[in-house]
């Protein structure tokens, strides 16, 4: 299984293809926050900088509770991914503006991120949901932590990791997304799935 | 002996404490068992990487998600228990007193509908539903956090005298809805009939039942034997990212009606948390699942 090192190279995000699995080494920036979100596209929209710098980063949806330490840092308690579509009205302008080379969560963005994806170099890595003790146990250090006015999921927080995943490409850049194919099939197989229905009926 | 106020705030804390760090023992046979049918390589890996956050969780004593959900219950108080002090309060304050004390601390999940706004408390919080069992002497409690990546896509459609066709297809459009973003593989509760609120109770309450059992109606055992088989037909697989483990079990019940009939889907994650005790009245405590 491939490691790679984050924030992702825009090499190496456009080098992966839906389906792929990885593990990811180095710094990631996390938040589980609508509020969060809106935040930084209140930024774009003002040409503020955001709080943490995000010029082509590793931004995914996942919550974590971070608390201070008796010697003055920050330590992550668990970590754990958040279902990505409720971002989808603003994954597209933050991919765009500040060049994101991975986002991710569980459950995929629609298909406005994955045309904004495709023409930055971004993919998107499905973490897995109730992973929280093994994506917990991948985090080497907090870096920074802001936002602290907002509940602690929320906060924008950017960590090191180590051997975190492995997740799998959900979304690649170059305009596949196993989320909308899935979707797709599972559509054109209703009409057979429902005639197995009718015949297992039939059948008592 | 009563079943008192201290015992019932004292398991009603417990349950949830339990409840966030163990996956059941059904789901995790069931995951088991998906893994050795699973045909896709990726949702082979996705279902081992499940069992090991599992085992994990209980090895190291941690949360197995970080979405620590909202404190649902549902109790059964038996007519012939003799309760002491105010119950309803205990789970409340139950509750309250394990977000006080739990390690590593909880999420603020409790949301305000109208404001969005985020805390430990609020309005009818804990969500309890209650139900009584004639004759016994126990009080019977079990909990049932729930979140936003499984409670979002559950729905509800009124039909007037549907066919059992319309029905599971009905399932169908739902499962199709929810697509990969519920934390697959799930448990899918369906509750058909009685009226609008009953059909929504019986799907929440089918998604109790273990992993594995069937209805011991044959009828109903049929159909939930060939929807489990038709939403594995689709392919979402575990995550949401294909295979052949969208569900792990469809457990599907009834109630009688009028005519109209209320269908009601709704959905457990994959983790499936669930616990679930009785307090007898000579002070023991059961601990069920």
């Amino acid at each position: 299984m491939r490691r790679l090192g984050f924030p992702l190279s825009r090499a190496d995000a456009r080098s992966l293809r839906a389906g792929d699995m990885i593990l990811l080494d180095g710094e990631i920036i996390i938040t589980a926050g609508l509020p969060t979100v809106q935040r930084l596209v209140a930024c774009v929209e003002e040409g503020r900088d955001p709080p943490i710098p995000l010029q082509g980063a590793s931004l995914f949806h996942l919550g974590s509770y971070s608390q201070d330490t008796p010697a003055g840092g920050l330590e992550i308690l668990y970590m754990n991914p958040t279902t990505s579509t409720r971002f989808n009205p603003h994954m597209p302008r933050l991919i765009r503006h500040f060049g994101l080379t991975a986002v991710g969560g569980k459950g995929g963005l629609d298909s406005a991120s994955v045309a904004a994806m495709a023409e930055v170099g971004c993919v998107y890595l499905s973490f897995l949901g109730g992973g929280a003790p093994l994506h917990s146990s991948a985090i080497t250090a907090v870096r920074e932590v802001a936002y602290p006015d907002l509940v602690a999921h929320y906060r924008l927080v950017r960590l090191a990791v180590e051997g975190l995943g492995p997740v799998t490409v959900g979304i690649d850049a170059h305009g596949n997304s196993l989320f909308a194919s899935l979707q797709a099939e599972a559509q054109a197989r209703m009409a057979g799935i429902l005639e197995g229905l009718a015949a297992s009926r039939a059948a008592g | 002996m009563p079943i008192t106020y201290e015992a019932v705030k004292r398991l009603s804390a417990q349950l949830y404490d339990w409840s966030l760090r163990r996956v059941p023992e059904d789901t995790k046979l069931g995951l088991r068992r998906a893994l050795e049918a699973e045909t896709n390589h990726g949702a082979q890996q996705v279902l081992k990487m499940m069992l090991g956050s599992a085992q994990r969780a209980e090895a190291e004593d941690r949360f197995i998600c970080s979405d620590a959900g909202v404190p649902v219950y549902h109790v059964t108080l038996g007519t012939a228990a003799r309760l002491e002090g105010d119950i309803k309060a205990a789970i409340r304050d139950g509750f309250d007193e394990l977000v006080a004390t739990i390690q590593p601390p909880l999420l603020k999940h409790v949301t305000n509908p109208l404001t969005n706004e985020r805390g430990y408390r609020g309005r009818d919080m804990p969500l309890v539903t209650w139900d009584v069992a004639g004759g016994a002497d126990w009080v019977e409690i079990l909990c049932q956090p729930k979140a936003l990546g499984s409670g979002r896509w559950a729905a509800l459609e009124t039909f007037s005298f549907p066919s059992l066709a319309q029905i599971e297809e009905y399932v169908t459009k739902v499962v199709l809805q929810a697509g990969s973003q519920h934390c697959p593989p799930v448990i899918i509760g369906v509750g058909i009939g009685g009226s609008f609120d009953v059909a929504a109770r019986i799907a929440s309450k089918a998604t109790m039942r273990a992993v594995g059992s069937s209805n011991p109606e044959p009828v109903l055992a049929a159909m939930e034997a060939r929807l489990l088989r038709a939403v594995n037909a689709t392919g979402f697989g575990p995550m949401g990212t294909g295979g052949d483990t969208t569900a792990l079990a469809v457990h599907v019940d009834y109630a009688a009606g009028h005519g109209y009939t209320p269908v009601a889907v709704c959905f457990n994650c994959w983790i499936n948390r669930r616990t679930r005790a009785r307090l007898h009245a000579d002070g023991s405590v059961e601990r069920m699942e």
